[in-house]
């Protein structure tokens, strides 16, 4: 943790509101931090850093190709610069990210909020399920996709040191705080190892977490023996963990609250495929979205469940068992 | 106060430099066929004017100085041709330029002189200048960045989304001039799509619009010394000739020649 705080002051925090959190304490701390957003300081919570330091706040209004090339030029003239937007409307600028950011390997930090299924209200033009895979393609891009609002939290602080362009995809308000109770150390890049298991890998990545947690529980009443593991980094992966883990268990489960093309779960195939070739299934979105109350009606609609999750862990096992 | 290193070189020197660097450009044409020639000679006096009086420079680290960003990035070989004119770069490094070994890239890379920002991508640039600036004035410095802009360019969205942020917040260092050559890909700017009234354009968003020669060293000189040192956001039309200065493709589409008729127009050329 680079800022000293109390994690037990983040659990009740929504995800947007921890980001808010994170970027004050960042800018105390550095005189040299700046914010810049799209129209969106209310929304993304950006806005708490605007009431404590006016001056190193920028709104473009609604351009964000415009954010991601100002964001740059003030990363040129040397500032720490924390660009903040939802998530979708991020992607339209992805040429710019491509173009302007990750081609000069500008250490800007792109923080696209409003991620996954977590805009439950604004339906599919606003839910983000393209983003990792947009994003992982690129060199010299860092990815992480925290599982709760206190992984926000480290996850932004700790990218102020990054020298590469980042990328952090965050929800909005929903948040089970899992990794607020648990006793890690965030690093990005490395891999948290929730529960050790010898039957079947779940390869979790953000808000997707207490669903695995549940999940593993399920399947160990059935007598399977899962292991978890949680990536808040999808890039630059720890390759290291998914094939130590596959050696042992033999099948992956991988889930996202994303697209099942190019994301989280291609990327951990491309690992196993060219290392340790394993079973593989691969959870996630498989169409847009939809309007709805609540993103756990979303996370229903798309089978993205525990239930669903260890019926999937349990018919790989099946299958790895015929073989 | 304005910062350049050279502000009594003589309007005599800049023609001087300018006419080198167009006989360079043709000798790149030569052997580099991933030159844009007429997108680069519609913009080579504006650029002599600023990297011969000192006001942008071929090599630069930190942000403490002037910037130069040419969002119109395929111009880039009239950088080169400019730094080869003053001496910054060889003649075999400028006719390796566009090779696979070569830093002098097609169009702006970082680690190549006179680059500021890598561009080539139209719009982008622009947005950055913005932000360049923009940490400028955070910084209570006022150092300017230069913007040249083709006219084609401005078709892209960005652009507008950059001007209107750049005047939301007053930032008068910010100098865009539009290269003005009235020529896109595909031919005349009205034929392609029309670009409206451009002036009330961009005094629409709070800029004084200055319409220039941007083939006349002293109207250059006197413009940017105008806008320096003014309160006022400011852009600069430069009204200029796709292929200026080489008879043979002035007014034309024409951005690429044999190696041949290169070399007989440089022997044409004369300074």
């Amino acid at each position: 943790m680079i800022l000293n705080i109390d994690k037990h002051d983040l659990a009740s925090l929504t995800p947007r509101d921890a980001l808010g959190r994170a970027l004050v304490d960042l800018g105390e701390k550095y005189g040299d931090v700046v914010v810049v957003t799209a129209d969106v300081g209310e929304a993304t919570r950006a806005k708490y850093f605007q009431l404590k330091f006016p001056e190193r706040y920028f709104n473009v209004g609604i351009s964000e190709q415009d954010m991601i090339g100002v964001a740059t030029g003030l990363a040129l003239t040397g500032f720490k610069v924390y660009a903040v937007a939802f998530s979708m409307f991020l992607m339209r600028a992805w040429e710019q990210v491509r173009n302007s950011v990750a081609r000069m390997n500008v250490p800007i930090k792109i923080i696209g909020t409003h991620a996954g299924f977590s805009d439950s209200y604004d339906g599919a033009s606003h839910q983000c399920l393209e983003d990792l895979a947009l994003m992982r393609v690129l060199p010299n891009m860092v990815i992480i996709n925290p599982a709760d609002a206190c992984e926000v939290y480290e996850a932004v602080t700790a990218s102020i040191g990054l020298k590469s362009p980042c990328y952090i995809r965050i929800g909005r308000d929903f948040s089970i705080n899992i990794t607020c109770n648990l006793d890690y150390k965030f690093e990005i890049g490395k891999a948290v190892i929730i529960q050790e298991g010898t039957d079947v890998s779940i390869f979790t990545t953000g808000q997707m977490l207490p669903f695995t947690v549940e999940a593993v529980k399920i399947l160990e009443e059935k007598g399977i023996s899962a292991e978890l593991v949680h990536f808040h980094t999808i890039q630059p992966l720890d390759v290291s963990v998914i094939e130590k883990s596959a050696r042992k268990t033999g099948a992956v489960v991988t889930i996202e609250e994303h697209l099942v093309r190019g994301g989280f779960g291609s990327a951990v195939a491309e690992v196993l495929v060219q290392t340790y070739p394993v079973p593989m299934s691969i959870m996630g979105a498989t169409r847009f979205g939809h309007s709805a109350k609540n993103p756990l009606d979303l996370y229903k609609y798309f089978g993205l469940t525990s239930e669903e999750i260890a019926a999937r862990a349990e018919e790989l096992v099946k299958i790895m068992k015929r073989q | 106060m304005q910062k350049y290193s050279n502000r009594s070189v003589s309007i005599d020197k800049l023609k001087e430099i300018a006419c080198k660097a167009r006989k360079y450009l043709l000798l790149i044409s030569a052997y580099n066929q991933g030159i844009h020639l007429g997108s680069a000679l519609s913009v080579i006096d504006i650029l002599t004017v600023l990297y011969g009086t000192g006001r942008v420079d071929f090599l630069n680290g930190g942000w403490d100085r002037n910037w130069l960003v040419l969002s119109k990035g395929h111009a880039i070989h009239s950088v080169y041709a400019i730094a080869t004119a003053m001496g910054y770069i060889s003649w075999t490094e400028l006719r390796d330029s566009g090779d696979i070994g070569s830093i002098l890239q097609n169009h702006p890379e970082l680690g190549a002189p006179g680059v500021d920002v890598a561009t080539g991508s139209l719009g982008q640039g622009v947005s950055i200048a913005v932000g360049i600036a923009l940490g400028i004035r955070l910084r209570g410095k006022d150092y300017k960045v230069y913007t040249i802009i083709g006219d084609g360019e401005l078709d892209e969205g960005q652009v507008w989304e950059a001007l209107a942020t750049a005047s939301h917040y007053g930032l008068t260092n910010f100098i865009p001039i539009i290269d003005h050559n009235s020529m896109q890909l595909d031919g005349e700017l009205s034929v392609v799509k029309h670009k409206g009234d451009i002036k009330q354009r961009f005094s629409g968003l709070g800029y004084r619009v200055y319409i220039i020669d941007g083939h006349n060293i002293d109207e250059i000189l006197s413009i940017l010394e105008e806008v320096e040192t003014s309160n006022s956001m400011n852009i600069i039309i430069a009204k200029t000739v796709r292929g200026r200065g080489i008879s043979e493709i002035e007014g034309t589409p024409k951005q690429r020649l044999s190696r041949e008729d290169a070399l007989r127009l440089v022997n044409d050329l004369k300074c």
